[in-house]
């Protein structure tokens, strides 16, 4: 059984804050609802007050201002899937988007509520790490930017107060000769959690690789930048064999992080594989 | 015989209440002002209980009572054959869920709240995970009787002379795990008093008259002063034929004198209802160079958990289809069935058959590779036809289409175009597997016989009664329209009255995928008797001798004078009663030989061949079903509607139980860990309905219910191993399983 709460619906980013502030760490933000109301069934969270924030116009807009693309923290997966800029400049994400859950979810799931849950399999936290996304986040306090890849602590752990909201997430924008892609793995092909989810992000001069960013979901207790293969290729030939070695300090970096588990001898030859997968797929498309 | 109802589409009887949200499930039932229930369960597997103290719990604003094992006054055990599950437990708990306190309350949430707050102290006791283990000699034992519930054997011919005689052998060993029904609405009902004073309890069942002798047991009431009412039941597959909430409804009723209601959480559900029977089979076949099966030797061993339920109806029937639908000479089954401390097994969807058929089919792939055979020519070599003798010794006298089905699916998979793997996508592998069955109709070597009435009162209105639970497949259409074409008038001019068991007869339950042909017959054999008064009657009234009488489409005429003729309501109205015909039927089956399983378990067979065709990401072990195949024999589709719609929902559950479908007692909770099929897994789906008419059948038919699940997953199966070159022996065939068989393969 839920226990009570109090239920708020402010209009304005001023009085979500507001409202946060005087909760004293006993609210709960409510966007989509597809994690909360989990949380809330099977107890796991208890907040006395929650706090509708899908009212709040400014939090629900996808904007381009010169070379950075902003997406307000209530902007739901459907809505980032079937935005033309999201798809000219950030494909990897609306990708992302696209493959989450079902209908049902995408069209009440909101971006905000993805990174703020913190699940390691969060399906738009890999490409947003590729984007180098930066999150604006507002309280009654101060207001402050920060890189996507830092707010992560652990599974399920952020680094926001309780009373802090994220407004926005924002990057720059992908050139067209970008390459971009996201591949994922679950169970069954709808409605489950991604078992493994790969973004890349990189361009290719002169048939060497520049700029690559490569981040992983699912495998690590929060998604990771895989900065070793980042390294690894940097600069190099993109040839097959280049690929298999760097897909090995992928799996490296996996093991690093997350020891050596039952479940390990499954998911090395995996991760391995569809980072190579993810890369191929970038070139092509 | 040119058939009117039968054998034609029309819509579902049900279909308009339910598309426009009208039909009433367990938990829209009206009722005024109830009581609510709440279980406490067990949060350990297997315990003592040392005490209870209650206080606390009573003390919540709202609760009203809290009922124990001591409250109930009759029997406190219930069960389908052997009793052995207590309603509420007195002194021991033994799984992750027994009940021990049921609280009535107010409101939901004081219910709950006092469910945290009975405090009950537990001494643990050790738990026993493994079938193998509960049989050990000093095995702990779980039940005063044993942790055997039950062994049976099928031996027939020599099969130490076979295997010697065999000139290729293969040896594997199978297993499967726990499934859940994942039927659509957690269970719920209500109960109260009835106007005659007796406890009514209205429910999804799939069967009734059960419910009623199990609530009077455990009441300690004469049959009659309990009442069961079947409410509107999305799906059983089982998992509703043992009693779940009825007896919890009942003694809180019963001692309360008000009415109460109970709605369980899916998370409930997960944790306390049956499961299908983790079997491990150990598999040998034999068979001559021409690709003939002379032996098999099979050893089953199953998990059916804390309780007995249907654990010995499973380890009967796997036994008895162990075969499969070949005729084999010698061969020896044995087939054990044990108890655990893992939540418990029941009825599900095959009652072991789909696991055994995983097991068989698999053989029969691996005997094709050693023989260099085609999978379907060694299928079709030897598959059971008129004249076969089965394991059990019953020679088989008609409609057997397990060869048809075999042949329908050839011609398709002839026609198939070559698969090539996609050289953009080299590591996806594509394969193509068949998977066959067989089916005995209705229970197993033991009388299961229905009962039916239909009646025409002398103001016009002609009904049917029986105690059928439609449970969504479709039996409440399918019996109107056996009736109706039986009687010669249109559908919609009989009213129906069904499954509440103040008003019907036994039918028995709705499984075995029986009631199309047992309860369908007894409605035959009730409307020849009704025709049969009618004929009294009409011979009465028109002063014609009997003889002279005859009855068609609705009318009784007369054979010498043409233009004599009297329409059944005229013969009800003149005589002023109401015409009555009681009907039965019990198919013709024998008890089987408790040494040698020999004898006649079932009076028909449904038989059925599936292709599956899949696709193997060998980087990840994900596979994707692209489309099967689903050719059965169903001795007559009397609403061939219902018959797709069966083997659509088959293949989408034996898809599940392929790939992904995987219960752990006590880690997986609801829907959010426990993956099924959505509607982006399932195949492509093209039914094939092959009619070899059943002499014995009403109108021919035999049974499409459990049929249409039983081949996919060893279609799936035998695809994936021509896929990726590597068999895999444990369903389901999940990611890691895959991946792990690719690689073996890659080592070999
Ligand atoms: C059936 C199902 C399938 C799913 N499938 C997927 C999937 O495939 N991939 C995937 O990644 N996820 C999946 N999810 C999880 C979920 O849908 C997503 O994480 C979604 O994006 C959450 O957004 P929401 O708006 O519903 O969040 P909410 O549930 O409203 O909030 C989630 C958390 O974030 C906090 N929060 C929300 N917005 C803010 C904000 N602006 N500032 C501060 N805190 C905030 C809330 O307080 C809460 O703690 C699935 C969920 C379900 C139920």
């Amino acid at each position: 059984m839920i226990p009570p709460f109090e239920y708020k619906i402010p209009n304005t980013i001023e009085e979500t804050c507001d409202l946060l502030w005087k909760a004293k760490g006993k609210a709960k933000i409510i966007a989509g609802g597809t994690d909360l109301v989990i949380g809330l069934r099977n107890g796991d969270q208890a907040p006395s007050v929650i706090i509708d924030i899908t009212r709040i116009e400014q939090l629900r807009k996808i904007e381009e201002k010169n070379s950075t693309l902003s997406i307000g923290a209530t902007v739901t997966h459907s809505e980032i899937a079937s935005s033309p800029s999201v798809r000219k400049y950030g494909k990897v994400l609306s990708d992302a988007a696209s493959e989450i859950g079902s209908p049902q979810i995408r069209n009440v799931g909101t971006i905000g509520g993805n990174i703020v849950n913190a699940s390691p399999a969060a399906d738009t936290l890999p490409p947003l790490m590729v984007l180098n996304a930066m999150g604006r986040v507002i309280s009654k306090e101060e207001e402050r930017q920060v890189p996507l890849a830092q707010l992560f602590k652990g599974p399920y752990q952020t680094q926001l107060k309780p009373h802090e909201l994220l407004v926005q997430i924002s990057f720059q924008k992908l050139h067209p000769e970008v390459k971009s892609s996201f591949v994922r793995l679950a169970r069954r092909d709808a409605m489950a959690i991604a078992r493994m989810n790969v973004a890349v992000v990189f361009q290719v001069e002169q048939s060497r690789i520049k700029d690559i960013r490569i981040a992983v979901g699912s495998v690590t207790p929060t998604p990771q930048r895989m900065s070793g293969a980042e390294t690894f290729l940097e600069g190099e030939k993109l040839e097959e064999k280049l690929l298999k070695k760097a897909s090995l300090k992928v799996s490296e970096t996996m093991i690093r992080q997350s020891g050596i588990r039952p479940s390990t001898s499954y998911k090395q030859p995996v991760v391995e594989a569809l980072f190579i997968r993810a890369m191929k797929k970038a070139l092509e498309e | 015989m040119n058939m009117r109802q039968v054998g034609i589409e029309i819509p579902k009887v049900d279909v308009l209440e339910k598309a426009l949200g009208e039909a009433k499930y367990g938990a829209d039932l009206p009722c005024q002002e109830p009581l609510h229930l709440k279980v406490l369960r067990s949060p350990t597997s297997h315990a003592k209980i040392v005490r209870m103290q209650m206080e606390k719990a009573l003390r919540v604003s709202g609760v009203e009572r809290i009922f124990t094992a001591k409250d109930i006054p009759g029997k406190n055990l219930v069960g389908t054959i052997v009793k052995d599950q207590p309603i509420l437990a007195s002194d021991r708990v033994r799984y992750i869920g027994d009940a021990v306190a049921l609280i009535a309350a107010r409101t939901e949430e004081a219910a709950e709240e006092a469910a945290q707050k009975v405090v009950v102290v537990y001494e643990d006791l050790p738990s026993i995970i493994h079938p193998e283990e509960a049989l050990h000699p000093h095995a702990p034992l779980i039940h005063e009787k044993g942790n055997l519930l039950l062994e049976f054997h099928v031996i027939k011919g020599d099969v130490q002379k076979g295997f010697k005689e065999a000139e290729v052998v293969v040896e594997e060993t199978y297993t499967t795990t726990w499934v859940d029904h994942a039927y659509l609405e957690p269970d719920a009902g209500i109960s109260y008093l009835d106007e005659k004073g007796r406890i009514t309890i209205v429910c999804p069942t799939q069967n009734v008259h059960y419910d009623q002798k199990e609530v009077a047991s455990v009441l300690s009431l004469p049959l009659d002063q309990v009442r069961i009412i079947q409410c509107s039941t999305g799906g059983g597959f089982g998992g509703r034929l043992d009693v779940t909430i009825q007896c919890l409804l009942a003694l809180a009723a019963f001692h309360l004198k008000q009415p109460v209601r109970i709605v369980y959480s899916r998370e409930e559900v997960f944790q306390v209802t049956s499961k299908r029977h983790p079997l491990t089979i150990r598999y040998k076949s034999g068979a001559k160079k021409d690709g003939k099966l002379i032996a098999i030797e099979v050893d089953i061993l199953g998990d059916t958990g804390a309780y007995a339920s249907y654990g010995g109806t499973v380890a009967i029937r796997s036994a008895v289809h162990a075969t499969g639908p070949y005729q084999v000479p010698n061969v020896k089954v044995r087939s054990r069935m044990a108890y655990t401390n893992n939540s418990w097994s029941g009825a599900m969807r095959g009652f072991g058959v789909p696991q055994m058929a995983f097991a068989h089919e698999s053989q029969m792939d691996l005997l094709a590779q050693a023989l260099k055979m085609d999978p379907i020519e060694i299928r079709l070599k030897n598959c059971l036809r008129v004249g076969s003798e089965t394991a059990t010794g019953q020679t088989l006298t008609a409609s057997v289409g397990i060869g048809e089905t075999l042949k329908k699916v050839k011609e398709w998979r002839d026609k198939l175009s070559l698969l090539k793997d996609d050289s953009k996508k080299p590591f996806i592998k594509k394969g193509v597997g068949i998977g066959s069955m067989w089916y005995g109709i209705g229970n197993t070597g033991i009388a299961n016989p229905s009962t039916a009435q239909m009646e025409i009162d002398p103001d016009g209105e002609i009904r049917l009664f029986t105690g059928v639970a439609d449970i969504g497949q479709g039996s409440d259409t399918v019996l109107l329209q056996i009736a109706s074409e039986a009687i010669g008038v249109s559908l919609d001019e009989i009213r129906l009255i069904r499954a509440d068991t103040a008003v019907t007869t036994d039918a028995g339950a709705t499984s075995a995928s029986r009631q199309t042909y047992i309860s369908g017959n007894a409605i035959l054999d009730a409307i020849k008797n009704l025709k049969h008064s009618a004929i009294q009657e009409a011979s009465q009234l028109l002063n014609i001798d009997e003889n002279d009488l005859f009855f068609e489409n609705g009318k009784v005429k007369s054979r010498t004078c043409l233009t004599t003729s009297i329409p059944l309501r005229e013969i009800a109205k003149r005589c002023a009663k109401i015409l009555k015909g009681e009907g039965s039927f019990d198919p013709e089956t024998t008890k089987l030989d408790p040494q040698t399983g020999q004898g006649v378990p079932y009076a028909t067979y449904a038989f059925a061949t599936h292709l599956a065709e899949v696709e193997v990401d060998t980087e990840s072990g994900k596979v994707s079903v692209n489309r099967v195949i689903a050719s059965h024999d169903v001795g007559k589709a009397i609403h061939p509607q219902n018959v797709i719609g069966q083997i659509m929902g088959g293949v989408a559950m034996g898809t599940g139980f392929a790939l992904m479908e995987e219960y752990v007692p006590g880690e997986k909770t609801s829907f959010v860990n426990y993956l099924i099929p959505t509607s982006k897994d399932v195949p492509e789906v093209i039914p094939i309905v092959v009619e070899d008419k059943e002499p014995t059948g009403p109108f021919g038919a035999k049974g499409v219910g459990e049929p249409a699940l039983i081949p996919s997953a060893p279609a799936i199966l035998n695809a994936i191993a021509e896929a990726i070159g590597q068999r895999i022996y444990d369903l389901p065939a999940n990611l890691e399983r895959v991946l792990g068989a690719v690689q073996k393969r890659k080592l070999a």
